[in-house]
């Protein structure tokens, strides 16, 4: 049989998700059937959880407005309360539940702003690790081409069909400018080699010299000719520059010998 | 650690924080905020420790559930505390992860000595395995519940006798759980053992907003007149003790918080702004 103390938190839990009193009767005094004391549980537990998601899917809440996002947020998470007392993390099927919630219907682009807005954030939380400076590249052809390097563990990045990273990029600025929707692909990269995250537009080119290292461990010679092969016409000693700079590389392991 | 008062750490204030020269000064931080890998909110803590002393205060690890404490949990809590050495380390009379779902509030229970037996051992538990006894903090209550075998003061006391946990005394939660509940804060305070309270926490509430007679522990406004009057008579009976003023919403700028942590910091050391008015010097000859 359930301790006294089990059957009272399933009793408790039960009247904050059904929005009555009446399964906490056994332990409530005579006479207040919908005790005030019950709401300011069921408000306080709710605003922390919208307060998590808006501070994790800012984009989201600026695009939408402060009414529509925490509407959306409480409904999410009274079907997808957090599993840990971290709110860091919380939201993770944020997006694609946005995908999913029909009053979203009109605005196709936000799931995908929330799938780079969880980007950002994981960013920002992932472990530390010491950003490789251009001079550890300063290494003769060969052996720079066959050595294979490690990415930042802060490093996320990914290819979308429409021109979403620009949309969200525009958002996220601290002055947004003009926010427009092209139809053309686009990449993004995000990543924190320091203290703060960076992000910008990956081109093809760079999205497959990435996508060659993280996917199947390219050496840096395969993941230039995998670059090149999205796109004869890129500039690939800037894309690498770019990449440096960026301080997407954490390391790098000498290659065998060609 | 000197008896002087803390504030409750915002990330918004870590610049300021960081160069702040005030006597006495220390911070404290929810180690939920913190439980990550990596990032600039990890190193801004770091910096802020090699030069303050730091509190980690629990929000969620749950004491009062009728489970053994989440080890997930309890072993990022000990990474930080191992990591950054804080002089205390506190968490609450309440429970808020039950069935693997987690309610980011403080929720209450009927004060049974069953639950008595859970939550002693739940503490002991926490502290085995930080290898430090915890300070304990009385919850802000909003809804009277029958079945209760103990007082709160009797369930807390009895709890750092079997446990050897010390208290953390919300003086803003005893006057709003007061006024809540219907029953008197001087005599709540006055069951305290002196010896048994390692921190005192100073906050602001406000009314509720959904109408009823109930007081919110907002953590988003000043603390209250009343509150400070209690306060006082706290610290004149059991001597001075570490004192947070902990602000959580509607936060305000870190000079107007420091206004309000100088004045405790003056009523623990008697002097600056919260100092009581000095005695005139006794007549000569007396």
């Amino acid at each position: 049989m359930q301790s006294a103390l089990s059957q009272f938190q399933d009793a408790f839990v039960a009247a904050l998700a059904e929005r009555t009193a009446a399964p906490l009767a056994a332990w409530l005094p005579d006479g207040e059937a919908e005790p005030a004391g019950l709401s300011v549980y069921r408000n306080t537990i709710a605003k922390g959880c919208i307060d998590a998601l808006a501070a994790n899917f800012p984009t989201v809440a600026s695009l939408v407005g402060d009414d529509w996002f925490r509407a959306a947020a409480a409904l999410f998470a009274r079907d997808n309360p957090p599993a840990g007392a971290a709110l860091l993390a919380y939201g993770e099927g944020f997006a694609d539940w946005l995908a999913r919630f029909p009053p979203a219907d009109d605005l196709p682009y936000l799931p995908a702003m929330a799938r780079l807005d969880r980007m950002w954030t994981t960013a920002l939380f992932a472990p530390e690790a010491e950003p490789l400076a251009a001079e550890a590249f300063a290494l003769a052809p060969d052996v720079l081409a066959a050595a294979r390097p490690r990415l930042h563990p802060s490093l996320a990045f990914a290819w979308f069909d429409r021109g979403l990273p620009g949309l969200w990029l525009a958002a996220r600025a601290p002055e947004p400018g003009e926010m427009t929707l092209v139809d053309d692909p686009q990449g993004v990269l995000v990543v924190r080699p320091e203290d703060t995250v960076r992000s910008r537009q990956l081109d093809l080119a760079g999205f497959a010299f990435l996508d060659a290292i993280a996917r199947d461990g390219a050496s840096l010679g395969q993941a230039i000719t995998a670059a090149a092969e999205a796109d004869p016409a890129a500039d690939l000693a800037a894309l690498f520059a770019a990449l440096i700079a960026d301080g997407v590389f954490s390391g790098l392991a000498p290659g065998d010998p060609a | 650690m000197p008896p002087t008062a803390g504030l409750g750490l915002k990330p918004q204030h870590y610049a300021e924080a960081l160069v702040s020269d005030a006597d006495g000064l220390w911070f404290e931080v929810h180690p939920e905020n913190y439980m990550a890998a990596g990032g600039p909110r990890l190193r801004a803590l770091e910096a802020i420790r090699e030069r303050r002393p730091l509190s980690l205060h629990g929000v969620g690890l749950s004491l009062a559930a009728d489970a053994d404490p989440d080890p997930g949990h309890l072993a990022a809590l000990k990474a930080l505390a191992d990591r950054f050495a804080p002089f205390v380390v506190s968490e609450h009379l309440a429970w808020s992860a039950w069935r693997g779902v987690h309610q980011p509030d403080l929720l209450p229970f009927p004060r049974t000595r069953a639950a008595l037996d859970r939550i002693a051992g739940n503490i002991g538990r926490t502290q085995d395995v930080l290898g430090r006894t915890i300070l304990v903090e009385n919850p802000s209550l909003y809804l009277p519940l029958a079945g209760h075998d103990l007082d709160e003061t009797d369930f807390l006391i009895d709890l750092t006798r079997r446990t050897g946990c010390g208290l953390l005394v919300d003086v803003n939660n005893v006057f709003v759980s007061a006024s809540n509940l219907g029953y008197a804060a001087e005599a709540y305070l006055d069951a305290l053992p002196a010896e048994a309270v390692g921190e005192i926490h100073l906050a602001g509430h406000g009314p509720d907003e959904g109408g009823s007679a109930l007081l919110i522990d907002t953590h988003g406004a000043p603390v209250a007149e009343p509150v400070w009057v209690l306060y006082r008579r706290l610290v004149d009976r059991i001597g001075p003790r570490p004192t947070l003023i902990e602000r959580d919403d509607d936060v305000p700028a870190f000079a107007v918080l420091m206004a309000e942590r100088d004045r405790a910091h003056g009523m623990l050391t008697g002097t600056g702004a919260g100092a009581r008015p000095q005695p005139l010097p006794a007549a000569s000859g007396e």
